[in-house]
Order: structure tokens, then sequence, then C-alpha cells
């Protein structure tokens, strides 16, 4: 299947978290209590349970506050630092673009939770399994969008093929950077660039996002340079173990034990 | 583990080397070590995963690493302050200071490994091959206990540290199992140096073992028993 895209433009959201309700039903989700985190936010982060929600920033200008709302999930990066990180192989990309989890192969170890440079996988911690947007696969693989982008009343969010939506995109970045010059495409750069693509209406610091996302050095240097050196001394210790056993055999020394009692100055005088 | 009631460190024929509480230290680690390790290597690797079958699959290894874990940690240190403590600190300075015969026995080392003689002068309680193996044992217990127990809590330390803590994890049990095989050839399958078990199993070695391979620590004890 062909890569897809699915934009998220700020300058349509009217914070309605219809998405978010359309998510729970099509993946079976239960409802969580809920409060009023900061304006009209009504959760603080994902959970295993809630693969999306809206943020809400209120920023005041000239006497006038506007909001600057997200619809925040998984962003599907096209180089995934959970993938790198998982312990059991249970994340894998799909051709159109998705990051998914097998639930069956996971353990619930949380490697992944901990390199996501957005912080979104979350473990369950009855089912020790880790759980995240699933893109909606079952849907998109059908020729259906995904859920939340069915159910979006303002067109905020759109589904299609990469290299559309990428147009799309641009075009209507360069209209809304007539009213919102801060303006800008996310998700572009980091990670190799991710399926979910947002225009947002400031920068992504002003969304609480991070300027630059990139997979941590640490997840590198554990996977890349800790984990084969270790391999090759352990591979080193045992070889020089069977090299020195095959010595000693070949030397006759396991026939000799008397050798053990033998104090080392006289082994000089044996040389 | 039985041990004479002699209160000296000399019977006939043999020589104390390590006391009840060194030993019960030394397996104690040993056993936790192992469990650790095979709970462990399963999360490690995939080809691996099967071994946590032995414990009864994922979810009970999860608990029992948790718990050798405490084990490994407690028990061990506890030692240093209710059995024989004399003898863990002792072990634990001599692990930090090399002599002049420490380095001579560590150049022959390599020789004496493969079978060979090398040249070295009399050495103590612990020759500088024994103190390589306890320093080794002694940093990668420190950096797996610090790593492990940021690992156990991800929540509550920052991001960056849980993240460094990984590889840091991965690193010690690699040096200790690199150092682990070496243990045992040398214990088990070394036609010399495997005369030294019997000093960790029931706490005393042959004297002509004990005047061949550590005459230092040997003239020590005799002088101490006059």
């Amino acid at each position: 299947m062909a890569k897809k895209m699915i934009l998220v433009d700020g300058s349509k959201c009217t914070g309605c978290k219809a998405c978010s309700a359309a998510c729970k039903e099509w993946n079976d989700l239960p409802t969580e209590k809920t409060s009023l985190v900061k304006s009209y936010q009504s959760m603080a982060d994902f959970t295993p349970n809630t693969y999306t929600y809206v943020t809400f920033e209120e920023k005041y200008e000239n006497n006038n506050m506007h909001w600057l709302m997200r619809k925040a999930q998984c962003f599907h990066c096209d180089d995934p630092s959970c993938l790198k990180a998982c312990s059991s192989s249970a994340i894998s990309k799909t051709d159109s673009g998705f990051v998914v989890i097998d639930q069956d192969k996971c353990i619930g170890c949380g490697y992944c939770a901990q390199f996501c440079p957005f912080n979104v996988p979350k473990v369950d911690k009855t089912t020790e399994k880790a759980n995240k947007c699933t893109g909606c696969v079952g849907r998109v693989e059908n020729g259906l969008e995904p859920a939340c982008v069915k159910i979006c009343q303002p067109g905020a969010l759109s589904f299609g093929n990469y290299d559309t939506m990428l147009g799309i995109a641009q075009a209507r970045l360069a209209e809304v950077k007539k009213k919102f010059p801060n303006a800008n495409l996310y998700g572009q750069n980091g990670q190799a660039g991710t399926t979910y693509r947002y225009i947002l209406l400031d920068t992504p610091a002003a969304y609480g996002l991070p300027e630059n996302p990139s997979t941590d050095l640490t997840l590198y240097l554990w996977k890349d340079i800790i984990r084969p050196i270790g391999k090759i001394a352990i591979g080193g210790a045992a070889a020089a173990v069977v090299v020195g056993v095959a010595i000693n055999a070949l030397k006759g020394n396991y026939k000799n034990d008397s050798h053990q009692d033998q104090h080392p100055i006289k082994r000089e005088e044996e040389m | 583990m039985s041990e004479k009631k002699s209160g000296s460190r000399q019977v006939p024929g043999k020589v104390l080397r390590f006391t009840k509480g060194e030993r019960l230290s030394h397996w104690v680690h040993a056993v936790s070590f192992f469990v650790l390790l095979l709970t462990g290597w399963g999360i490690l690797s995939e080809f691996s995963r099967p071994v946590l079958m032995i414990f009864g699959g994922v979810d009970v290894s999860r608990i029992l690493h948790r718990i050798f874990a405490v084990i490994f940690v407690v028990v061990v240190v506890a030692m240093f302050f209710i059995k024989d403590p004399k003898y863990h600190w002792e072990w634990l300075r001599s692990a930090f200071r090399f002599t002049k015969a420490d380095i001579a026995h560590i150049m022959a080392f390599p020789k004496e490994f493969f079978g060979g003689h090398g040249n070295y002068p009399a050495q103590g309680k612990f020759n500088g091959g024994e103190k390589i193996n306890s320093l080794i044992t002694i940093l990668g217990s420190v950096f797996i206990t610090l790593s492990g127990f940021i690992m156990w809590a991800p929540n509550v330390f920052p991001d960056q540290l849980v993240r460094i803590a990984y590889p840091i994890h991965d690193m010690s049990m690699f040096m200790m199992v690199a150092a682990l095989m070496g243990h045992l050839y040398l214990s088990l399958l070394h036609p010399e140096s495997r005369a030294a078990l019997p000093g960790m199993l029931k706490g005393y070695v042959s004297e002509k073992f004990a005047k061949a391979h550590h005459a230092a620590w040997y003239e020590e004890v005799k002088n101490q028993e006059k």
C-alpha cells in the first residue's frame, strides 16, 4: 500500500474532541474519568486507554486570546525510536507509514515509552502491554480513513496518499501564514518525517512540542555500541577458555595434577 | 560448607582461606547472579527468550529478577557488617591495592591461563589475577545495582537518567559474564588453579597449594598462629 499522510490543520480545529471519542469507539477503549487540566483540555497525557486527546494552549496577544489547539496522538515516525528500542520486535512499520505494536509479542518492558521523543506509548500495568494509537491500520488497509479523520467535522483532519497530501499541506500552509506568520509544517524533519503532520499556528515550543525531535544518542550507544562489543567480549572470553582447555589437554597437564603443588620458583628451574 | 570447629586457621596439612561469612557472601552472590543473568538474558535478546520458560515465563521472571536483585545487594552488603566483617573489608581493600607482586602476576597471567608457566613472586591471599576478577565484580555490581534501581522506577527518575541506565546495565553484565567465564575456567577446568576450589567450598586449601600459590599470605598466617 502506498505511503499515507494525515494532515492535522491547526487553523481548522475547533477543539470539539470528537476525534478522541471516535478513537475510543472504534478501538473499543473504555472511557476514563477526566477533569479540566488547563483551559478546555481534559486529559493531561496519554494513557493505555487514551490514544488521542486535544491539547489547549491559551495565547494572549494585543488584549486578545486565541487558542492553540492540537490533536495529540502517535506521530507514526518514518524512523521510529520506539521500533529501535523494542526488546521483542513487537513494533513494526507498515508500508502505509503506520507504526504498530504487536500485542502478542509485547512484554511491557517500556523501552519504547522511554525512548519516544514525544512520550507517546504507555504501558498498561495490569496487562503489561504497551499501548498507543494504531493509526487504525485495520481501516486504512481496507481503504478507509482512520476513525478520527472520519469523524472530524470542521475538516481539520484529512487523509490521503503521501505525495498528494504534502502538496495540499504546503498550499494550505501558505494560506494560513497570511494570518499566522509563525505558522509551520511540523513533522517534516524530525524522525525522518512523520505520518501525522501538522500545520501549527505558532512555533512548536508554543505547543509544548520538541523543536527537533530525534532519537536519543543513548539508544545508539546501547544497541549499536555496547551490545555488539559486549557480545564480542563474551565470545572472546569463551574462546579463550576453549583454547585454554585444549592447550592443557594437549600438554597433558590434566594427567599430571601434582603441578598444582609446585612452587613457582621451582618452575623457573624447570624452564 | 562445614567448617572445622577448631578456632585455628590451620589443621594438619590444610589452611583456612575463606571463613564461613566469606563463603556465604560468595555463594549468595553467585546463585543470585545466575538467576539474575538467566531472567535478564531472556529480555536482552529474543534468541534467548525461551530461557525464561525455566522460570515459568516472562511474568514470573520479571518478579524473580527483582527479588533476586534485592538478595544480590542486601545480603552481600549485610555480610560486610554481620558475618566475618573483617575479612570482607580486607578483601574489598585488597582489590583496590595492586602491589608490584600483583603486577608481576598479571604479566605472567596469560601464559598461566593457557597452560604455560610464567614467573611471578610470592602472592598474598589474593593474587593479581584474582584482584582483577574482584575489581570487575565490585565495579560491575555497583553499576548494575545503581542502573537497575533507576530502571525499576522509570517514572521517578528523569528520562535522560533512565535512558543511560539501560546501556550501563548491559555493559556491567557483559563485563561480569566475561570475567565469570575466566573465573569458572580457573576454578573448575584449569589444572593448577582449580586446587583453589576446596577453599570456597569448605574453607580450607591444602598447605602445599597455599605455599605454591599464595606464599606471602601463607607466611602471614603461619606467623599469626605462633
